[in-house]
């Protein structure tokens, strides 16, 4: 059971819910009391025990529902003392018990694997017995393992047969469904289909009614077994590459060039988008607080010491908030740069619990606030009418910042950090940047992201040499990796 | 069967009055009690018992009949958790309806000696969890609620500042009679030494929530109310307390809860803000939405039973339909009840429009709410009013 559970925390951890090898340890404390008869108690412990916020819970059933099926639980129950050695009885709540059931199934894990692994020698041992045993015995019964295994066996033997016999073909390395058919045969030869092909073929030379009957009965037990093979694959596959894939998808988005997404994909980097942020705000929803040292401060200390009778006890030092930043974002909305803009808003505004105060402004020759239009309506139609009013001009670089000037320099102090996304191609205009130089001096900091590579920024039209030296910071920007890490950063320095 | 231990070990105690002898007489003849009631219980009982006579080191009368009394408050409590089934049936008995998550979590929270981590909406009954756990096992109910500011001084101990002031005024003027003799600084400051040093003891230490819970010799609840409201420095204060049962005060020492009677803790939030990972890690998790209509219909039953079936029936599915709207804050159980007594005092059979458009203040919580509302109040009613 042990096994089975580590099995089912890897699981969960590809389902994105986290479970850290304390919480693992704990459901394997839990487990004696609850038991695993109950379903229900048994789902419903695990889920206390492992998954640890609504979301998570959600993942969890999903999980629990595909990977403990209905049959599974009811062969972990009933089969674990008998015939599987990783089921064991540790889960059995009486001490006494204990010993003699693991001691069976010591025996019984032997025969497992005997049965299993035998190969070659087993094999032929066990046909000759059945050469030699045939005449006499009437009612036939075959000889390999997994023969006798599907003709007299449980259904929960056999289930906890192919659960074994998954885990030994390392079944939860599936990654693609095109590995489907392979890991199918992997298990059925690691359940000793071998033999049993074998056994078959031996039973059609050898002919006369009786084998003949039974070759036809192991024949279509045989393909039973292949069909539930298949299925048990399948939702191995469901459980294990389906993530996987997902999480590879994740990784190859996060670092393509986000100009060159396609419309299809933007949900799916919406997302990814959303999980950043979260990230994010996790780490930076703390509001720290810089004490200086040696600086009394009198008020809270004679207030914290009325207690004490006025006496000087405890002293209090001076200290101030760390501000959250205040953030101007001027973002280009011309064809080549929208993508980024786009996600660079998007990505601002998903962080709205930590950077409250954000103004974005779109321009492609003529600037305009978009902030309102941010707050009221959702992220997409917000993009989409940014896009209508202010994409799809001439860039002009020396307009925007000649606008930005007249309409909000006097909204910049020294808290503001400002923004600005855009590739710097002024189709050879005035490019102003003594305007640049004044929102320098005026702010805490400016930061130039663009989404060129940094050998393009003097070629052509690009006016990069002339806006750099008036920026603290300039960034290449065109992947979510890069947009995360500005991000990031900008909360660093700032709290 | 709990009361014969404690009359068998009375008797003990007054006939023999070695207390060597008295130890292993009453250890050997409860285990033979025990025995012949049952192998499992007798098991407990010894293991208890020995458990006291460790815990206390020095062992005289009165602790031993606290002990006794000990394993009996304990064995009535594992009866009262020992199954899912049981925990439901005993909080029911106290009007509390759980579902079986909420069972289960108690449950496993009792065997696995964890903390409970109740996340949920406001209103759906994770403080009264807390409360009617400790009803049902009759013990004390710590109640620490949090707050943006909450530190270890209003939550663990503190000095009592006043006291000991006091007490050095008290030994500044009987210094003489102690330095008495002492010829030059070092002597002095060895005579000093000898004298104990009680300035931070436990005489001047007082104890705030979380402290008295583990000093609490009989076990108790301890509630941590609306964690997310508390600083993260908090969080990372109730760690130790979580995970280990115990405190540490610099000055004394580590403060352990007694092994037997851990305190069963139970910490609720809003989900204001994320609690941090290393705060879940320790917890069990248990999430309380908002009930199903049976859920509920069976909630207002057991708090209001004089409710009529029928208008019980109407008023559940009127607010299940309410959670189903886009409101700024959606009716609570909580509200529920709230409602299901004023229509009781209101003296009404079943749900018409004039009257809920009276009431509905009752259930919501904000003017734009009841305006959404008021738009749709035919429909509402109606639909409720159909359902029986």
């Amino acid at each position: 059971m042990e096994k089975t559970l580590v099995d089912f925390v890897k699981v969960l951890r590809t389902a994105e819910v986290k479970v850290s090898p304390a919480e693992t340890l704990d459901a394997m404390s839990a487990l004696p009391i609850v038991g695993y008869e109950d379903r229900t108690l048994f789902k419903n412990a695990l889920s206390i025990l492992l998954s640890k916020n609504p979301e998570e819970k959600e993942a969890f059933d999903a999980c629990f529902d595909r990977f403990f099926t209905a049959e599974d639980l009811a062969a972990l129950a009933e089969g674990g003392p008998m015939s599987n050695p990783d089921d064991s009885s540790s889960d059995d709540p009486g001490d006494a018990f204990d010993d003699e059931a693991s001691g069976e199934q010591q025996s019984g894990g032997d025969r497992t694997q005997k049965g299993q692994g035998g190969g070659g020698g087993g094999g032929s041992r066990s046909e000759s017995e059945a050469e030699m045993d045939a005449p006499i015995d009437e009612s036939m019964e075959p000889s390999s393992a997994l023969g006798q295994l599907l003709l007299q066996g449980s259904r929960s033997e056999q289930m906890v047969a192919l659960a074994e016999a998954g885990r030994t073909a390392e079944v939860n390395q599936i990654v693609v469904f095109t590995q489907k058919g392979l890991y199918t045969r992997k298990i059925m030869e690691a359940m000793g289909l071998k033999d049993l092909q074998e056994e078959i073929s031996e039973l059609q030379k050898a002919g006369g009614l009786p084998r003949l009957g039974l070759a036809t009965r192991l024949k279509r037990a045989r393909d039973l077994l292949r069909d539930q093979v298949r299925d048990y694959v399948e939702r191995q596959f469901m459980l294990h590459a389906d993530e996987h894939g997902k999480q590879l998808r994740e990784e190859l988005l996060k670092k393509v060039k986000l100009s060159n997404l396609e419309k299809r994909n933007f949900k799916d980097v919406q997302e990814i988008v959303f999980k950043m942020a979260k990230k994010l705000i996790a780490i930076h929803s703390k509001r720290r607080k810089t004490y200086r040292r040696g600086q009394i401060d009198i008020r809270k200390t004679l207030r914290n010491n009325m207690q004490y009778d006025g006496n000087l006890f405890d002293l209090r030092w001076k200290s101030s908030k760390v501000d959250r930043p205040k953030v101007m974002c001027i973002c280009d909305c011309s064809g080549s740069v929208s993508n980024y803009s786009r996600f660079l808003l998007m990505f601002l505004y998903s962080l709205a619990e930590i950077i409250p105060k954000v103004r974005s402004f779109a321009f492609s020759s003529d600037l305009g606030e978009v902030t309102d239009i941010f707050q009221r309506s959702s992220l997409e139609d917000a993009m989409a009418k940014t896009m209508r009013d202010y994409g799809n001009g001439s860039t002009d670089y020396g307009q925007m910042l000649m606008d930005f000037k007249r309409r909000c320099m006097d909204d910049v102090n020294n808290k503001t950090t400002i923004i600005i996304l855009g590739d710097a191609r002024n189709n050879y205009g005035d490019p102003k940047s003594e305007i640049l130089r004044e929102m320098y001096e005026k702010s805490k900091r400016v930061i130039w992201l663009n989404p060129e590579p940094r050998s393009n920024w003097t070629v052509g039209d690009a006016e990069m040499k002339k806006y750099a030296p008036c920026c603290h910071q300039t960034e290449v920007c065109n992947s979510l990796t890069h947009l995360e890490r500005v991000v990031a950063n900008l909360l660093k320095y700032s709290t | 069967m709990s009361r014969t231990y404690g009359r068998v070990a009375s008797v003990l105690i007054i006939r023999l009055p070695n207390r060597a002898r008295l130890v292993t007489q009453i250890v050997s003849t409860s285990l033979y009690i025990a025995r012949a009631h049952s192998h499992n219980a007798g098991h407990f009982f010894a293991s208890t018992v020995s458990k006291h006579l460790i815990h206390d080191g020095n062992f005289h009368d009165g602790n031993f009949h606290d002990g006794i009394k000990g394993i009996s408050l304990s064995n009535q409590r594992a009866e009262k958790l020992a199954t899912v089934e049981a925990i439901s049936d005993g909080l029911a008995s106290l009007n509390y309806i759980s579902n079986l998550h909420i069972s289960t979590a108690v449950f496993l929270a009792h065997h696995l000696d964890k903390p409970v981590l109740i996340e949920g909406p406001p209103g759906v009954g994770k403080t009264e969890l807390a409360k009617s756990v400790a009803a049902l096992l009759d013990m004390e109910c710590v109640r620490l609620q949090c707050y943006e500011g909450l530190d270890e001084s209003k939550a663990i101990y503190e000095w009592k500042y006043g006291k000991q002031l006091l007490y050095t005024q008290v030994l500044k003027e009987t210094l003489g009679e102690i330095l008495e003799g002492a010829k030059g600084l070092s002597e002095s400051v060895a005579k000093l030494h000898e004298f104990g040093d009680v300035f931070f003891s436990e005489e001047f230490l007082e104890p705030r929530p979380l402290l008295k819970a583990l000093k609490n010799q009989d076990g108790c609840v301890l509630l941590i109310d609306e964690v997310d409201k508390s600083d993260y420095e908090f969080e990372s204060l109730l760690l130790e307390m979580l995970s280990d049962y115990q405190l540490s005060i610099p000055e004394i020492g580590t403060i352990a809860a007694n092994p037997v009677h851990k305190p069963l803790v139970f910490l609720t939030s809003n989900n204001t803000r994320e609690i941090s990972d290393a705060l879940k890690r320790r917890c069990l998790h248990l999430y309380i939405p908002f009930p199903d209509a049976d859920l509920e219909t069976a909630i207002v039953h057991a708090r209001v039973p004089e409710v009529p079936d029928q208008l019980r029936q109407q008023l559940v599915t009127f607010v299940q339909e309410l959670r189903d709207l886009d409101l700024k804050k959606v009716p609570a159980i909580s509200e529920t009840i709230d409602w299901a007594k004023t229509l009781l005092l209101l003296h009404s059979e079943t749900l018409d429009q004039d009257l809920v458009r009276q009431t509905l203040n009752v259930i919501l919580k904000f003017q734009e709410d009841i305006e959404a509302v008021e738009a749709e109040l035919a429909m509402l009613t109606n639909k409720a009013t159909k359902t029986d």
